[in-house]
């Protein structure tokens, strides 16, 4: 190929953005109590950008609505979530972003879980355990430069 | 479950952060707690309450992990992500940074003071455990590295008769290490759990080592005779497993040197005490959970702890910045 | 003569040895006023100008030289000649001396009357006699602006110095460091470089003398009182590196070496930088170095991480193709740009075929960059291209795959200016017409929403080509729209194919009017289905037809033909035929709005048409409906209806002929004051019609079609019988309970007087009015008093913007009544109304008279009112003030508000702790605009303002806790010093409402939040 690339996918197949969840009518009543919902942690999510495209996660089809569970009661929230190529090394980065997005917007009381999708990633298990020490991932949010790519990753995009 | 877990306190230790880690002075008077606000806070109780005799704000530039106190109860050091191991030393009602040790790549994940007092022990997410002398002028030596596990060590021990320590790792694997030669060496490892194990105590007598993990069990392990044609000298066998108690990971694990109960500090936020079934088979020892407070705090819990001194006193703290002080009830 | 002289020697001793400044001014004065000549005042310095106390020299060089600055324009030639040498001379004095000399030399070079070879003799003294750089910032600057002026008014003879000139500036200026200086500098050098001066040997000196700043790395100090910016340096730099080819062999190879560092401005600079070069450079200039550059700009596109970066180096290169385009080619050499297009083609055709589709977009770009730079690399790119993009969108199966593909096709068929064939050439696409139609037809009946759009895009690009698209495939074209606009649901498809019909039927009116129309038409017609399809989606289809036909129109024939069928929609509507709900019937009018908003109603023949056809038959069905039995209700009688139809009305009666509006004022006002129907069509209508004064709601708001009617004609045309008009709209707007009609009544009434000539008839109605309806109002048992504050709020803004004197007296009035218990919150609410901009009346698209900064005068005259009574008022009326306060500032401008939140700041602390959830939110909706870029008066206010802020958060009342969390939001937009002390306590204080009942606080919550954490955290 001419002029290497330091994308390790350059072009991925770019997918629609659901559109802005719609109102209802109860949205606006303020007796009404509305349990958070699965579409309200997808909508958490979505528009985080990816580490190297100018694109959000949703574009890239890394998350979905479908592989978001949450058990309002229970405060249980889990996100499985599917890099664009199985060797993608920004893997770890997408699931901190995710799980960082998350730890920032909801209640404490929830549990939070975040996976790559089974069978979609060649170092699916290293990468779960990794997300799942809050050890690690109180570390690594001290530590400046990788936040810093976390937080490009939550900034709302101005281009 | 006969037995009770009593709330006697609740107070917010380390507000706007987490609460890591508490450890009591030998003397049951003091607990020393850690956060990720980069503090050491020193409790102590007034009247009926628990009051902050002192902050110990300036000693690290990242969250502090875990705490120690000396067994002679004059010095405490604290572990950081900063990489970084500090020694204080008690002064009147304040503490004073003695020195500061360096040397892991990374984050330090936990500190021990052997039982003589004139050893310490770290490990790091660096993968190695250090071992390091202190003689009379409080300079401390690193006399061992040792690079057993190979991932992130999360804990150390020390056995509380033997010369012996042990570490826990985010390689699911428990290691028990002897001195040899001035050099300390892994002489066991223990396998068995499926992921990381996040912390280890020894029962009052030392034969038995608990180990609990994100694989949300508790193993108990026993001094065996090592295998025929086994080039080790120390051989530790698990004797028990406590599966389908804990809803996930289990952070801490203590063993009470006054009643031999056993409690974890879990992720579901909930704390347990198990006791051991006195009749059972030393080689096959049954325990059973004798209380258990389901939410014992608002979030993760991180570390119990046994006071040394008062029997069935119990500290917990939390990532919701508290710590709280139970008391623990047994029928019989 | 003699008083004169002394007076001189007078000036001069206190200037030179009185040390009094002012003088100067006092003789410069002197020399304009022709007390005393230039050369007396030389005379007079005589003693001080060779005294051999350095500084007396200088005392003296110095009154000379300010007073030359004020007068070298009465300076004759012989006196500069003479002022020339003595300071030529002086260049030589004392280095306290030089200062003063090069300001006279300064001014001396700005007259006129400087003889043949002063030019090259200054130049010489000044780069013999001075190390510039060893000057001060001030006395380099004086150089530079020698140099400006000279090069200015006597450039043959600067160039006449041959290439020293470029060696005495260049040595000059190697080596400045002040930004002020250096524009100055490259402004010399700029005209040194394109005004031919001879560079001679020189050529690299200037470059690099002046390249050394490239790329411009500035960052202005805090509080620069010279507003020098990056930009002002960078740009002026640039266009001295790109103002000469003679640079080229230089500057090529030192913007590779910049867009090969790692710094992303370098990169960016550089590249600007070379797309300059593109107008300035030829064939011989950029030959040598095409193969280097093409590597370094390929790799910036295909392995960018910015798109900075990546549309700077597509710029580039666009313009580095334009420039060989563009060269005339010697008969022996290469073309240049086939050496490029090969390079191109050879490393980014294949990208475009590849199996996964890797690189196809950066290498899209790079040849819709390249192509679009000339007809001829057009032409060449587009016959590589289209023919590979065409087989591989016909070979893929995945839907992804091509969906891509269609989207990169529709790059390379859009309209550029380099795909314009010129006289005698072809167009480019011509060739592919019917392979491209079969490509778009497919994808049109294709499933898959972004498919279909794309397509449509696709079409409009080729439908702007001439000649492309045969007649057939028009056709076809047609066909396609019109299925999707009866199959396609998605909003997004029919948006698109709207626009598409709409670029398209211009250009092929006939194809529109036989094959699309009809089938509108027909499902217009086509009564919804009680059985099979829903009926709800048959509607959906009558209304994507309804608004299709609107995009149909932009010919007049075209014009008529729809608008017919809409009217004929209307009838149908109306006698009940063909089940239209009252949803289509609004469609119907919302096209014919559209219709009418964008057609040209200025041409005559149209303006008339809506005047003669389409406005007759709206009010004619709209009265037949009203006077209807009430029994068969027609859709056309309903509030809602009757609202969409004003539009039209007043939309075409707004764009009138003089002599066509005098008509349609005529006819409406005799409808409707005395009910003459005569030139409403199909008029079988009762002949004594009481429109106004109906009692019926279903007749009497009508009144809002004679709204639209006369108040949106042009402010000449005469309304006849006003005041009889006036009266029967007062009588209306004050007693009618329906609501629509007096408010519509209201709203006539204060169109009307907004637009009638002051004089005492307007004073006389006035009069009255006010009386009536304040006597009304100060009657609190009146069942009429909301009726009469309706038409106080209408007429007060009718008033109000043309600045009539009355319109005080009625805001007062209002003021007032803001404590009223039953009325109050009407009344701050109707502040609201006096503020905003008007839809139907009373704006500029009606003629209306709209003073401009009305807004800021009424504030002006009442915000001290408003905080005197929100001060004195009881605490359950304080709400009705701060309500009408935050209209107030809501609608003001910017600038207005930051001028006036100091004084009102202590106030809206107050409203923020207020119990009265309206006070909160209203004071919350009033700062969240101002604390997006609060003024100090505010940020001085954080620590009061952030507690009352958070508190709110949890307000029981979910509007203000979204309100609050708006604010708090906004807030961390602040400057960080400011706010990262607030950010653990917010940070803490937002855990609560991210837990919120409601989904809409979370949200807001989550977004604040998210924004706090990112304050003093890197990668922001």
């Amino acid at each position: 190929m001419s002029g290497g690339t330091r994308l390790e996918n350059a072009n991925p197949l770019i997918f629609q953005r659901s559109g802005e969840r719609l109102l209802t009518a109860t949205d606006e009543d303020d007796d009404v109590a509305d349990p958070i919902d699965d579409r309200e942690i997808f909508d958490l999510i979505r528009n985080i950008n990816d580490p190297e495209h100018p694109l959000s996660l949703e574009e890239l089809n890394v998350v979905e609505q479908v592989r978001v569970t949450v058990n309002d009661q229970e405060n249980a929230v889990s996100v499985e979530f599917t890099p664009t190529i199985p060797h993608c090394s920004m893997a770890t980065l997408i699931g901190l972003s995710i799980k960082v997005k998350l730890l920032r917007s909801l209640p404490d009381r929830f549990k939070i879980d975040v996976h790559i999708t089974p069978g979609t990633h060649a170092s699916e298990e290293a990468v779960n355990k990794q997300l799942a020490d809050k050890e690690r991932v109180a570390a690594a949010l001290e530590n400046s430069q990788l936040l810093e790519v976390v937080n490009q990753c939550l900034t709302s995009r101005t281009m | 479950m006969k037995d009770t877990l009593e709330l006697l306190h609740r107070f917010s230790a380390h507000p706007d952060s987490r609460c890591w880690y508490v450890a009591w002075n030998p003397r049951g008077t003091l607990l020393a707690s850690c956060g990720g606000d980069r503090a050491i806070r020193i409790w102590g109780k007034e009247d009926e309450s628990w009051v902050c005799k002192c902050v110990l704000s300036d000693g690290h530039q990242r969250t502090i992990r875990k705490v120690a106190w000396s067994p002679c109860g004059n010095y405490l050091a604290s572990a950081s992500f900063d990489a970084t191991t500090s020694i204080w030393k008690k002064k009147n009602n304040d503490f004073e940074c003695l020195t500061v040790l360096e040397g892991h790549e990374n984050e330090v994940k936990c500190v021990a003071w052997s039982p003589s007092g004139n050893l310490l022990a770290t490990c790091s997410r660096d993968k190695s455990v250090w071992v390091w002398e202190v003689d009379e002028d409080d300079e401390y030596e690193c006399v061992s590295v040792v690079n057993s596990h190979t991932q992130d060590v999360k804990h150390v021990t020390w056995h509380p008769t033997m010369p012996l320590l042990a570490s826990a790792s985010y390689d699911n694997k428990v290691c028990i290490y002897k001195e040899e030669d001035d050099d300390w060496e892994c002489r066991a490892t223990l396998e068995g759990h499926t992921s990381t194990v996040w912390s280890l105590t020894f029962d009052p007598t030392g034969q038995r080592l608990a180990s609990c993990s994100d694989d949300r069990t508790v193993r108990i392990w026993k001094e065996a005779q090592p295998d025929e044609g086994s080039s080790s000298d120390i051989a530790w066998k698990c004797v028990c497993t406590l599966s389908g108690f804990h809803g996930r990971t289990v952070y801490d694990i203590a063993w009470c040197g006054l009643t031999g109960a056993l409690a974890t500090a879990c992720g579901d936020d909930g704390v347990r005490v198990f006791k051991e079934d006195v009749t059972s088979d030393p080689e096959e020892p049954i325990f059973s959970m004798s209380a258990h407070v389901p939410k014992a705090h608002s979030q993760d819990v991180n570390c119990v702890a046994w006071s040394p001194k008062e029997a069935g006193l119990l500290a917990s703290c939390s990532d919701d910045g508290d710590i709280c002080l139970w008391s623990y009830k047994s029928e019989d | 003569m003699a008083t004169d002289s002394s007076l001189l020697l007078g000036l001069v001793e206190e200037f030179v040895s009185g040390q009094q400044d002012t003088k100067a001014a006092d003789t410069a004065k002197g020399v304009k006023n022709g007390q005393f000549t230039v050369l007396q005042l030389v005379e007079a310095l005589g003693l001080s100008l060779t005294s051999s106390q350095h500084d007396t020299r200088a005392r003296g060089v110095k009154l000379l030289s300010e007073v030359l600055q004020e007068c070298y324009s009465c300076l004759n030639e012989r006196e500069v000649e003479v002022l020339v040498v003595f300071y030529e001379n002086r260049l030589k004095d004392h280095y306290v001396i030089i200062p003063h000399v090069l300001q006279g030399l300064k001014a001396l070079t700005k007259s006129s009357a400087l003889p043949p070879g002063s030019a090259v003799s200054i130049l010489k003294s000044v780069f013999q006699d001075t190390h510039v750089q060893s000057l001060m910032i001030q006395e380099r600057s004086c150089v530079y602006s020698i140099l400006i002026n000279l090069m200015e008014s006597r450039e043959q003879e600067l160039k006449g110095l041959g290439s020293d000139f470029v060696f005495g500036f260049v040595q000059s200026m190697d080596g400045e460091r002040d930004p002020r200086n250096l524009l100055l500098a490259f402004q010399i050098a700029r005209n040194i470089v394109v005004h031919g001066y001879n560079l001679g040997k020189f050529t690299e000196e200037l470059f690099e003398v002046t390249s050394c700043y490239f790329p411009i790395d500035f960052t202005p100090p805090p509080n620069d009182p010279h507003g020098i910016k990056q930009e002002d340096l960078v740009l002026s730099l640039r266009a001295v590196l790109t103002g000469t080819p003679l640079f080229a062999e230089f500057l090529i190879p030192l913007i590779i070496e910049k867009l090969d560092s790692d710094v992303k401005s370098a990169k960016v600079e550089a590249l600007q930088t070379l797309a300059d070069c593109g107008p300035v450079y030829g064939h011989k200039e950029l030959s040598p170095f095409l193969s280097g550059l093409w590597a370094s700009l390929r790799r910036e596109v295909f392995q960018t991480a910015s798109e900075r970066v990546e549309s700077a180096a597509l710029s580039a290169l666009s313009a580095l193709t334009a420039a060989l385009s563009r060269s005339v080619i010697a008969s022996n050499a290469d073309d240049a740009l086939h050496t490029l297009l090969d390079l191109v083609l050879k490393d980014c055709q294949h990208h475009l075929s590849e199996p996964d589709l890797r690189l196809v977009w950066p290498s899209a770009k790079i040849l819709q960059a390249v192509g679009g730079a000339s007809y001829r690399a057009c032409l060449r790119v587009e016959s590589a291209v289209l023919p590979l993009l065409l087989e591989q969108y016909t070979r893929r199966t995945q839907s992804a795959q091509r969906r891509t593909l269609l989207e990169v096709l529709q790059g390379f068929v859009q309209p550029t200016e380099a795909s314009i064939p010129a006289e005698g050439e072809e167009c480019v696409f011509l060739q592919f017409g019917a392979s491209l139609c079969a490509v778009v037809f497919s994808a049109l009946s294709e499933s898959g929403a972004a498919t279909q759009i794309t397509a449509t895009r696709i079409l409009t690009a080729l439908a702007q080509h001439k000649g492309v698209l045969s007649p057939s495939d028009v056709e076809l074209a047609v066909d396609h729209l019109t299925t999707l606009i009866l199959q396609e649901d998605d909003p997004h498809v029919s948006a698109a194919v709207e626009e598409c019909v709409g670029s398209l039927s211009p250009l092929h009116p006939a194809a529109f009017s036989s094959r699309m129309l009809p089938k509108l038409k027909e499902h217009i017609f086509t009564e919804p289905m009680v059985q099979g399809d829903a009926p709800d989606s048959q509607n959906a289809v009558r209304q994507r037809c309804v608004s299709a036909l609107a995009r149909v129109t932009s010919e007049s024939s075209l014009l008529q033909e729809s608008t017919h069928i809409l009217l004929a929609a209307l009838s149908a509507a109306h006698t009940g035929s063909g089940s239209f709900s009252v949803d289509d019937v609004i469609s119907v009018c919302q096209s014919l709005q559209r219709i009418a908003e964008h057609a040209p109603l200025t041409d005559a023949d149209i303006g008339r048409f809506f005047h003669d056809v389409i406005t007759p038959r709206l009010l004619g069905l709209a009265v037949q409906a009203a006077v209807q039995d009430e029994g068969g209700r027609s859709p056309l009688a309903e509030e809602a209806v009757l609202a969409a139809v004003a539009p039209i009305i007043s939309t075409s009666c707004s764009r009138l002929s003089t002599d066509c509006a005098a008509v349609s004022a005529a006819r409406s006002v005799s409808l409707f004051l005395d009910g003459d129907v005569t030139f409403l069509p199909d008029n079988n209508l009762p002949p004594s019609l009481q429109l106004l004064k109906a009692p019926s709601p279903q007749v009497s708001q009508l009144v809002c079609l004679l709204t639209a009617s006369v108040c949106s004609l042009p402010r000449s045309v005469e309304i006849p019988e006003i005041d009889r008009l006036l009266e029967a709209l007062e009588e209306v707007g004050c007693t009618h309970t329906h609501t629509f009609t007096h408010t519509s009544a209201a709203k006539c009434y204060a169109g009307l007087i907004n637009k009638r000539p002051s004089g005492p008839a307007l004073d006389a109605v006035l009069q009255r009015c006010v009386k009536r309806v304040s006597a009304e109002l100060d009657n609190s048992t009146s069942c009429l008093r909301i009726q009469a504050l309706t038409l106080l709020l209408w007429v007060t803004k009718g008033l109000l913007l043309r600045y009539h004197p009355l319109s005080t007296t009625l805001s007062d009035k209002l003021f007032q009544l803001l404590g009223d218990r039953s009325l109050g919150a009407v009344v701050a609410e109707g502040f609201s109304l006096l503020m905003s901009d008007s839809l139907d009346v009373l704006n500029r698209g009606c003629h209306s008279d709209v003073r401009i900064m009305y807004r800021q005068r009424f504030f002006a005259e009442n915000n001290s009112k408003l905080v005197q009574g929100f001060n004195s008022a009881p605490p359950e009326e304080k709400a009705g003030y701060l309500k009408a306060l935050s209209h107030i500032m809501n609608n003001l401008p910017r600038q207005v508000q930051l001028t006036e939140l100091p004084a009102l700041l202590p106030l809206f602390l107050e409203a923020l702790v207020c119990v009265e959830v309206c006070v909160q939110l209203s004071t919350l909706s009033c700062l969240q605009p101002i604390l997006m870029d609060p003024p100090p008066a505010l940020t001085n206010q954080l620590e009061a303002l952030m507690p009352r802020l958070l508190a709110l958060t949890t307000s029981p009342a979910m509007k203000v806790r979204i309100a609050s969390l708006h604010c708090v939001h906004a807030l961390s937009r602040l400057p960080d010093h400011m706010v990262l002390p607030f950010r653990t306590r917010v940070l803490k204080a937002l855990a609560v409402p991210l837990d919120d009942k409601k989904r809409l606080v979370r949200k807001e919550a989550v977004t604040a939040r998210g924004e706090w954490f990112l304050l003093g955290s890197p990668g922001r």
